[in-house]
């Protein structure tokens, strides 16, 4: 499985903070953005920043892996 | 003494972290320090309370890689970096940075990087709650 976050704005309009995704061999992030994206497009227009296993990816053709974690994560706002 | 990089509840003691910063070194000659805190008015909308969510053990790590390279980059003795996130309301502290070096130039450098660079990388997250309703905070330049 896929553990999926969301926190702060993301997390208020996916109206959860996690959720899981069935890990298929050779899945990508961008299977992922496409597969959750499709249900909740208006969290998704305010995504800035994904980040697998706590490091921030830009490469939507990221190839995941099981277990793995990706957050979803608006503009940071904090200080 | 604490952990230098921290994400607590618990408000935290100036006092405290720059005691912490002497007693690692002699050679100190100066130590800035930056202390974020709450307002009570934003966006011309009164606040009342602030309430914060962060992605923890990213924050974290971030927050320890952010002093190191502050350490690295400007030559600092020590440094030290304190985020709460819990509910806060008008005037309690948010965010406590400190740098410590042997001249006030690098200290002040370093604290001002800091407090920036914690704004740009760190998945932290403000709501204020208004009389109008709560709203997540737009990043501030």
């Amino acid at each position: 499985m896929i553990k999926v976050l969301f926190f702060g704005p993301v997390a208020d309009r996916v109206e959860t903070r996690e959720m899981q995704v069935a890990f298929t061999p050779g899945m990508t992030l961008h299977d992922v953005i496409a597969h959750i994206g499709m249900q909740y497009p208006g969290a998704f227009s305010i995504v800035s920043f994904i980040a697998v296993n706590q490091n921030q990816v830009h490469d939507k053709q990221t190839v995941l892996h099981d277990n793995d974690e990706i957050a979803f994560m608006a503009k940071f706002s904090g200080g | 003494m604490n952990e230098p990089v921290r994400i607590q509840e618990e408000d935290f003691s100036q006092d405290a972290e720059i005691n912490a910063l002497k007693a690692n070194s002699q050679r100190i000659g100066g130590i800035a320090t930056f202390v974020g805190c709450a307002r009570d008015f934003s966006e011309g909308r009164k606040v009342s309370e602030i309430s914060f969510d962060a992605y923890g053990p990213m924050a974290l790590a971030e927050m320890n890689k952010l002093r190191s390279e502050a350490i690295a980059k400007f030559g600092l003795l020590d440094a030290r970096i304190v985020h709460r996130v819990t509910t806060v309301r008008a005037g309690d502290n948010i965010v406590f940075i400190a740098a410590a070096a042997e001249h006030r130039a690098a200290a002040f450098d370093g604290c001002r990087w800091m407090i920036d660079e914690l704004k740009q990388r760190v998945p932290i997250w403000k709501k204020e709650v208004t009389p109008q309703g709560e709203s997540w905070v737009t990043p501030h330049p």
